[in-house]
């Protein structure tokens, strides 16, 4: 009998989960050598992204969030050191970066993420510092704040789609709070700028944090569309022609996903994978899945997402492959905090089918905020996932039916 | 001049106001976005969006549980 291949590609936090969610449901599978897992990122080493704010606005060490990739694949999963150039779905294979060589697979799984795409808006990739690109880049804005004295910060969205849809609001509040508390926020204004028609899209968090910029006195722009920077004059103009002067520039860039994707006959126009939105498989292929920020759902871009969607993908897989358990459907739970500043937060929490809640900030949201991000790589391993399931009450997967 | 045709069935909010937003930094002055939804919100909310913008909205349409917007551009420098 032949052994059947499953291809990850990608190590975030859906590959290592999807992986170690598949290791422990074939452990038998996996020890008789009839099923192999085999993970393709060319990353040395792995970041806890969510972290890059706290680099940014509370000066923590980059080298914290970052951990040896190495040490998160789980144990029986193999791992080549390359990225994917192609991915031929419909004959099963993937070609990588890395000499061209060839891989054959039998199921796939897509995780590749997204990243800032600059490219999109002249002048914005020399003008500003970001806490997306990675945690090194995230330093800067620390570096920066601590010399602010005066002068404008703008903060916002500069385009779309982007990921973690709180944190350019969380950035606000904390260069706020960063200032407050170092006594220099009297003679510096913090501005925010969205596309969106309001403060936060969701109403229900609107009106939770738009009384908070009132109160903090953060100023805000309401369907700004940022078209260009222009660095020398250190202006942004949207493309209905307004501007806005900027000292410090802390803006959101649009993402984009991994440009291997682009073109294919399986994503959309600019490279997202086209996916069922409950079990995630691409387009026609029920052996191929996309999972986080690379698919084209309508949840958040978020780690949580990838987090929960791996797990319904790897229980499908494992259960088409061993014959037992019951299919699993992702019912677009996300649970996105949002750091209002001052050791509060509130959490964005929805489904598919639920609108997002209206949750006040507080400190307990806080703490658990805190307690999520010191569990976050063993629970990469798995190994919190009774905790998973007892926090999302299971209502991030349906069983059975569609 | 082009027509932009979105679908947005089946997202809820914020999904057709940033499929409208991400069309809008594709579209020029004189092109039709149409967007299509089937999230009751949109209506309103692509309301605010042409009021706050200065883009027309030609019109919408009810059908059942599927909406329809019809955009003109019209508010790009």
């Amino acid at each position: 009998m032949s052994v059947i291949k499953i291809a990850m590609i990608g190590s975030g936090a859906g590959g290592l989960i999807t992986s170690s969610k598949l290791v422990a449901q074939l452990s038998e599978e996996i020890k008789q050598e009839k099923v192999s897992i085999t993970i393709f990122d060319k990353k040395e080493t792995q970041e806890f992204q969510p972290g890059y704010l706290e680099v940014a606005f509370r000066g923590t060490r980059p080298a914290k969030l970052k951990r040896p990739a190495e040490n998160l694949v789980p144990r029986g999963v193999n791992v080549v050191h390359a990225n994917c150039a192609s991915l031929d779905i419909d004959n099963h294979q993937i070609i990588t970066e890395k000499n061209q060589e060839k891989y054959d697979f039998d199921y796939v799984v897509v995780s590749t993420g997204c990243s800032p795409d600059y490219s999109q808006i002249p002048g914005l990739k020399e003008a500003n510092l970001d806490f997306y690109t990675d945690a090194d880049v995230s330093s800067r804005i620390f570096s920066t704040l601590e010399t602010v004295k005066s002068g404008r910060i703008v903060v916002g969205i500069a385009g779309l789609p982007y990921k973690c849809p709180p944190s350019p609001n969380e950035a606000a509040f904390m260069a706020d709070e960063y200032l407050r508390r170092h006594e220099r926020r009297k003679n510096v204004d913090i501005t925010f700028i969205t596309p969106y028609t309001r403060i936060y899209t969701a109403e229900p968090i609107n009106e939770v944090i738009e009384p908070l910029y009132s109160e903090r006195n953060i100023e805000s722009r309401t369907v700004f569309n940022t078209d260009s920077v222009d660095p020398a004059k250190k202006e942004i103009t949207s493309l209905e022609g307004e501007t806005l002067k900027y000292d410090y520039l802390f803006l959101t860039p649009p993402h984009k996903p991994a440009e291997f994707l682009k073109g294919t006959d399986f994503s959309d126009d600019e490279g997202w994978v086209k996916v069922d939105k409950k079990d995630l498989h691409i387009t026609d292929h029920d052996y191929a899945f996309a999972i986080g920020d690379t698919n084209n759902i309508p949840t958040s871009k978020a780690g949580v997402e990838a987090h929960l969607e791996g797990i319904v993908v790897a229980n499908n897989i494992a259960t088409n492959i061993s014959g037992s358990g019951s299919k699993h459907f992702f019912t677009g739970r996300t649970q996105c905090s949002m750091e209002t500043g001052f050791h509060h937060a509130t959490f964005v929490v929805g489904t598919y089918d639920r609108p997002v809640e209206k949750i006040k900030p507080s400190i307990m949201n806080y703490t658990e905020k805190k307690v999520m991000e010191e569990i976050y790589w063993a629970s990469l391993h798995g190994h919190y996932e009774w905790l998973f399931k007892y926090h999302f009450k299971k209502d991030y997967f349906s069983e059975g039916t569609s | 001049m082009t027509t932009y045709n979105i679908d947005s069935k089946g997202t809820a909010c914020p999904g057709p106001i940033t499929d409208l937003i991400r069309a809008y930094r594709k579209a020029s002055n004189g092109d039709i976005i149409i967007l299509q939804a089937t999230d009751p919100g949109v209506v309103p909310d692509a309301k605010a969006w042409c009021g706050m913008t200065k883009n027309e909205l030609v019109n919408t349409k009810e059908n059942g549980t599927e909406y329809e917007v019809t955009i003109k551009v019209t508010a790009k420098k």
